[in-house]
């Protein structure tokens, strides 16, 4: 059974692009975090309700052509991972 | 790797034309969260549950609080008597941000509070707690 991750909704997030990064001010802890694709993307893919690695690859592949897709399991959920020891995401 | 980016919507049934963009999944192991944690955040954990004494116990004594947040003698006319209990950092963002007022005050009184909160200098208890409830500007 994969784990499922969920996102605080969008409106408890600050977002600003910051050339190659993104910044994110997460309001509930009110921690900063600087990240780099396919974080936003991750947290974006999430609004739709919780979810596992494996969906969170079909719900990028919608909107977008992916690369590396040889190791993009275990580079989703190694994201994944480092999103909830940061607290961008929970596992659910 | 193989032909990846072939025609995925084949059907073209979708109104709504979406740009797609190539989305560089990366290795796994490279990171790709920094998070920053600036001197002041060192108490962001707790930034909705911090408190803001109105007023400060230690400093103002038996004082009301007058219209304009200072420290008056009690029974000043137009001065509001202390607040029964600590606000929490929630409670006075939410005042800020919406005008709601506090809670438990009636309006003139929580107009005296906050502006008892927006005079509240470095030193004076609540402080550190209403500047942490700036940081954040969405």
């Amino acid at each position: 059974m994969a784990a499922l991750y969920r996102a605080d909704p969008p409106a408890l997030r600050v977002t600003a692009a910051a050339d190659a990064m993104t910044l994110i001010y997460h309001r509930p802890s009110g921690i900063t975090h600087v990240v780099a694709s396919p974080v936003p993307e991750i947290l974006d893919a999430l609004d739709e309700g919780p979810a596992d690695a494996r969906s969170i690859l079909a719900r990028l592949a919608v909107a977008h052509d992916l690369s590396g897709e040889e190791e993009a399991g275990a580079a989703i959920a190694a994201r994944l991972d480092e999103m909830a020891a940061a607290g961008l995401v929970a596992r659910a | 790797m193989s032909g990846e980016t072939q025609d995925e919507g084949g059907k073209g049934a979708d109104a709504t034309p979406t740009r797609r963009r190539l989305l560089m999944l990366g290795a796994a192991s490279a990171s790709a969260v920094v998070t920053i944690r600036p001197a002041l955040a060192q108490t962001a954990g707790s930034v909705m549950h911090c408190e803001i004494p109105v007023p400060d116990p230690i400093r103002a004594g038996n004082g009301w609080i007058g219209a304009d947040g200072a420290i008056v003698a009690p029974d000043t006319p137009g001065a509001v008597r202390p607040a029964p209990r600590p606000f929490t950092g929630e409670e006075v963002k939410a005042a800020l941000r919406d005008g709601m007022p506090l809670p438990g005050a009636d309006y003139e009184a929580s107009r005296a509070y906050m502006n008892y909160i927006r005079r509240l200098q470095s030193g004076v208890s609540g402080f550190t707690c209403y500047a942490s409830l700036q940081m954040p500007r969405g």
